[in-house]
């Protein structure tokens, strides 16, 4: 009866709990082979990029963004596995204080963060740099998730379904949109309508929520013409290719040189110089290029297995937070992995949503395989099937 | 169980809304994503892809040699060779942070150009090319080399190219033509052969990055080799070339031509134009630039688009090939055509006599036609009218020959193409391989052959109412002289590849036979008799001692010009050919305008004439004909100088008088020591020169006089007053009655002491004073 009294000490007695079940060996192995093709690709993707920069950061060094990126997936792979070993109790325990201490970092950021492109996204710790917005996605998984659970049973109601949620969102939302940070807010809002939808809102909100969003889009569109022009650049982005549609025209060119079997790994030729953000946002359209549609949909594919896995993961949690953390960090990679390939293949409007494990990026992937560290943790307490 | 301390697991509504996700986000989104990929990388492929190449690929011309162009002795009149063309590419300037400012010092520094404008284009950053320099030497492409690679430069760049060069400037400029920038040819031979010059180039297309750059790796390249361009042989002579250069700038200095002059020298065997000349020319190596007179006109001009205009005006006023573009009424070198018909058609013969009163009344015209001699040339033989030249004479001959015939005839020497159509007024052109052969201008066949009015033929019977270009001129002419025999002038004998393998060979094109063998003879002895008779004849200032020559005169009136503007305006010409009995080369000489203030009184036979004859003397010993000694009209009295150094005064005496000279000693040593003029100079017979025993003659600078109007001999004892020595091609008669027409030092001219001037005799007899 070891899945019983482990089931039966629960989080109250963590003392007790000196056993628990192995990872989940699928989605651990999904994971790492997603991330070493990722840090592959940025070896590809940015090798040109790099060595075309003598004066800027990495010196004309063309390995400068593998080694890096390298660097933090191994970082992040010990980072998983330890996380993994943090029983969920904790999680849960800290989860609030994470919020509060999330909500901080992101008033930080306009004040004192650093600036790139225009927008105050970073926050700088010694060398480092850090998206508080990649925490608060987590923060809010986390919070909203021990809410939930604390709520069970008055989710239906407005004063605890849906008021507390509309502040930590309405909150977040405020602090990303001062940076701006409209993607982040867009998968925030996302991923929190997600988490509610799992708590057991009534479907009527959502139907209100989507109709309010939508009527917002279309003032918007109307009474502003930087989001309008975002629109018709979306449907036609030749009729710009030299400026506001030339990253897209040039994904797309990029996308579709790949064909059935590619250009072969390393023979991209998009990569040099032509196609803008090629081993970040657009990492996904160098792997089209160069490995064709067979890479593309071998890719997409085990992305789809890491999700299903990772619902999978979620609908065998024995206890309510461990479900609502892992079928809402696997919403998240969902809505993140969609809208990256969905803009790259502008399938919708372009917008900066980084791909998980691809995109070059140090502090995102180590936050990033810290959250899979978390699925893995919830799938020790499951009870293999026998 | 102990639900209290045990936390509930998911109820039902959360896993059913948990697959509910499972199923958008891990099958329908992906499904979505699968089908927009397969769309963009399946279906769309090939259009993204061949956009994308469209992008990546750059095509690099990879330029073959232009071919080298040759005289027909194998001298180089055109050839390419490597230079360079530097460039920027401010962007990789940019990317790699280069010090524009050291960049633009230095460009300048070695190219001569303002660092300042350099620096402007080094600053248009969003640019991958931008031009600084064009066509630049090796040297300079090598300094800037060192340069770029000393500061590991990728901003700084340097493209092939070639650039063409005329190792001989301006000689023959009309000919040979130039090429633009982007070489291609765009004037005589290097456009009419532009494409056999330049062969095919080849093309490198290579993948690029997006600022043009070489990809770190080659990722795609393909190269097309181009077929290199032929080299050409043309059937020009560049010495030739120079002595028909030569004495037709002399010539124009000489009788300030104010409207050019042109001259063609063609092989009358054949065809081939062996030299082709027209003034004013301009060298081939900077075909913009405009001579000093135009600049200054340029200068003064009230606006920039006025000088604009007046620049390209004088430029293609430059490049006009008068001998080929130009269409003018021959006058009375158009005689030779009309009596070689006549006497084709046998309507004349050797020894009819014709009469000249001084004017002659033809049908259709309201006043007579004039001959040049007002008292009239009274009784004359066919020779003799030849001769004169006599205008009344060959209408005579015209109206005997009539007017059908003389259109088929013209039509024969390829003048004119009829067409069918009786009322469209006529025109040809001999088909050279050149750029830019302009077509004669005839009346229709209803006009020229009307019975009621016959002043058309009249006319044309001495070369007026009609124009033809010189070329055509003497195509015919040649044809009268060969025997009969039209040739299609032409210019590139032969193509050859580079290795020297000959790859086309043009062999003279024979058009027809217009006159016979027998006519042309005759033809060959009347015109001798123009140039070889001292007394009767008007093309006796062409005559070269020791060589037997024949040809026509000619003085055209610009008819139409006097009909709008009232102005006299004349072109002087005078067409020979060499030798007389055996031709050789055919050669035409015309002057566009004498001005009234030369002294030398217009017509073809004063002005003309001399300069053929100077040619000739120049040009007939160089292609190997042997001057004949022959006891005659004109005694040729120019004798040798011989070497005297080291000799005894004594024996320096003897071996002078021997070669006809007289001599002067200064100085009193043994030995002779040094001469004046220097051994192996052609001087005149009789002169006196100085021979130095122990001294040294004069390092003076002496002032040539003007000799104009003066005998031979008195030219002679002038010049030796100053040290000077006199010399002439021109036979010179005993009875002294020849003038000095044109001497090669212009008067007031500084000469070294001891030199020779040239000079050209003409007649000083007044009866052949007219406009023939």
């Amino acid at each position: 009866m070891r899945y019983e009294s482990a089931r039966l000490s629960g989080f109250s007695a963590p003392a007790v709990r000196t056993a628990r079940g192995r990872l989940d060996m699928n989605y651990l192995l999904l994971v790492l082979l997603l991330l070493v093709i990722g840090v592959v690709l940025v070896l590809s993707s940015s090798y040109a990029r790099a060595y075309y920069d003598p004066g800027g950061v990495t010196g004309g060094n063309s390995a400068y963004y593998f080694v890096r990126q390298l660097l933090f997936a191994s970082l992040g792979v010990a980072l998983m596995l330890l996380t993994a070993r943090i029983p969920m109790e904790i999680f849960l325990r800290y989860a609030l204080p994470f919020l509060i201490f999330v909500l901080i970092l992101l008033a930080m950021v306009p004040l004192i963060g650093v600036k790139a492109n225009g927008s105050r996204r970073w926050l700088g710790v010694g060398g480092l740099t850090v998206q508080p917005s990649e925490l608060a996605k987590l923060a809010v998984i986390l919070s909203f998730s021990a809410l939930i659970v604390r709520f069970r049973g008055r989710m239906r109601s407005f004063r605890f379904g849906i008021l507390p949620f509309l502040l930590v969102l309405g909150a977040i939302v405020g602090l990303l949109v001062l940076e701006p940070h409209f993607s982040a807010s867009i998968i925030i809002l996302a991923v929190g309508a997600s988490m509610l939808f799992l708590g057991g809102v009534p479907m009527g909100w959502f139907v209100a929520a989507f109709g309010t969003a939508g009527a917002a889009l279309a003032v918007m569109l109307t009474f502003f013409p930087y989001a309008s022009s975002r629109i018709n650049t979306w449907r036609d982005p030749f009729s710009s290719s030299t400026d506001e549609g030339y990253q897209i025209v040039q994904s797309l060119y990029t996308i579709g040189s790949g064909g059935l079997s590619g250009l072969g790994l390393g023979g991209s030729r998009q990569k040099f110089l032509y196609l803008p953000e090629e081993h970040n946002d657009f990492i996904f359209s160098i792997l089209c290029e160069e490995l064709g549609f067979i890479g593309s949909a071998l890719v997409l594919l085990l992305f789809a297995l890491l999700i299903l896995r990772g619902y999978w993961i979620a609908l065998h949690c024995r206890d309510r937070f461990s479900f609502l953390v892992c079928a809402g960090i696997t919403t998240l990679l969902a809505i993140q992995v969609f809208f990256n390939v969905a803009v790259v293949t502008n399938l919708i409007p372009c917008t900066g949503i980084s791909l998980p494990f691809f995109s070059y990026g140090g502090t995102a992937l180590l936050i990033q395989l810290g959250e899979m560290g978390i699925v893995l943790s919830a799938s020790r307490d499951i009870l293999e099937e026998r | 169980m102990n639900q209290k301390s045990s936390p509930p697991g998911p109820d039902r509504q959360m896993l059913r809304r948990a697959i509910f996700l499972a199923l958008i986000f891990g099958v329908l989104c992906f499904a979505l994503l699968l089908a927009r990929l397969y769309v963009l990388q399946i279906v769309e492929h090939e259009r993204y892809e061949s956009l994308a190449i469209r992008q990546q690929l750059r095509e690099v011309p990879t330029s073959t040699a232009r071919g080298t162009i040759y005289d027909r002795n194998g001298s180089v009149l055109a050839l390419s060779a490597s230079v360079d063309n530097v460039y920027l590419s401010p962007a990789e300037i940019a990317l790699y942070d280069e010090d524009t400012d050291l960049i633009a010092a230095e460009l300048g520094r070695i190219l001569d150009l303002d660092p300042n404008e350099i620096k402007k284009k080094a600053a248009q950053a969003g640019s991958w090319y931008v031009t600084v320099a064009r066509k630049i030497e090796r040297e300079k492409a090598d300094e800037i080399r060192v340069f770029k690679d000393c500061f590991d430069l990728r901003g700084v760049r340097l493209e092939a190219d070639t650039k063409r060069y005329y190792p001989y400037s301006a000689l023959a400029c009309h000919v040979i033509g130039f090429v633009g920038t982007d070489n291609y040819g765009l004037e005589g031979i290097e456009a009419r052969y532009n494409d056999a010059l330049n062969g095919t180039a080849g093309r490198t297309v290579r993948a690029t990055n997006a600022f043009g750059s070489d990809l770190l790796y080659a990722c795609f390249e393909d190269f097309e080799p181009g077929e290199s361009g032929l080299d050409l042989v043309t059937t020009l002579d560049s010495t030739i070339q120079f002595f028909v250069e030569k004495h037709l700038k002399q010539a124009v200095a000489d009788y300030d031509i104010q409207n050019g002059a042109g001259a063609i020298v063609m092989d009358v065997n054949t065809g081939a134009i062996l030299a082709m000349a027209s003034l004013d020319g301009y060298d081939l190596n900077h075909f913009l630039d405009v001579s000093s007179e135009a600049k200054a006109v340029i200068e003064k001009a009230d606006s920039e688009e006025e000088a604009a205009r007046l620049l390209t005006e004088a430029q293609s006023r430059q490049w006009r090939n008068k001998a080929l573009s130009d269409t003018y009424e021959p006058g009375s070198t158009f005689k030779i055509i009309t009596l070689s018909m006549a006497l084709e058609e046998g309507v004349v013969g050797l020894q009819d006599s014709f009469f000249c009163g001084g004017s002659v009344n033809v049908i259709g015209r309201t006043t007579p036609i004039r001959c040049w001699k007002s008292g009239g040339h009274g009784s004359q033989s066919l020779t003799q009218a030849v001769q004169h030249s006599c205008n009344a004479a060959f209408v005579a001959i015209g109206q005997r020959v009539g007017a059908e015939t003389f259109y088929r005839y013209c039509e024969a020497f390829g003048f004119l193409n009829k067409t069918g159509n009786p009322d469209e007024n006529l025109s040809a052109v001999t088909g050279i391989d050149l750029a830019g052969e302009s077509g004669s201008i005839w009346w229709s066949e209803n006009t020229f052959c009307s019975p009621r009015n016959q002043s058309q033929l009249a006319a044309a019977s001495f070369g007026q109412t009609f124009t033809i270009t010189p070329l055509q001129l003497i195509t015919a002419v040649s044809a009268c002289v060969n025997g009969g025999r039209l040739m299609q002038p032409y210019i590139v004998s032969a193509l050859r590849d580079p290795d020297g393998k000959i790859e086309y060979e043009r062999k003279p094109t024979f058009v027809r036979q217009v006159i016979s063998e027998e006519t042309s003879a005759t033809v060959r002895s009347i015109l001798e008799q123009v140039v070889g008779d001292p007394l009767d004849g008007t093309g006796r200032n062409a005559a070269v001692a020791g060589y037997r020559i024949g040809g026509k005169t000619g003085t055209s009136e610009k008819v139409s010009l006097e009909a709008r503007t009232g102005e006299k305006e004349y072109i002087v010409s005078f067409i020979g050919y060499a030798p007389a009995d055996e031709p050789q080369i055919a050669l035409l000489v015309f002057l566009d305008t004498p001005s009234n203030e030369s002294g030398i009184y217009i017509s073809g036979g004063q002005m003309a004439a001399p300069v053929v004859g100077a040619m000739l003397a120049d040009i007939l010993p160089y292609i190997g004909v042997e001057a004949q000694r022959s006891p005659g009209a004109g005694e040729h009295k120019d004798v040798l100088m011989p070497a005297l150094e080291g000799l005894t005064y004594e024996k320096a005496k003897q071996k002078l008088k021997e070669a006809g000279l007289r001599c002067r000693r200064i100085g009193e040593e043994d030995l002779v020591t040094a001469q004046l003029p220097t051994p192996g100079i052609v001087l005149a017979a009789d002169t006196e020169v100085i021979v130095y025993l122990g001294t040294e003659p004069s390092n003076n600078w002496e002032t040539i006089p003007d000799l104009s109007g003066m005998s031979y001999e008195e030219a002679r004892d002038t010049l030796s007053y100053y040290g000077l020595y006199i010399r002439t091609n021109s036979p010179v008669l005993a009875d002294g009655s020849q003038r000095i027409g044109s001497q090669s030092a212009a008067p007031g001219s500084l000469r070294p002491h001891g030199d020779v001037v040239q000079v050209t005799l003409i007649s000083g007899d007044d009866s052949l004073l007219g406009k023939y």
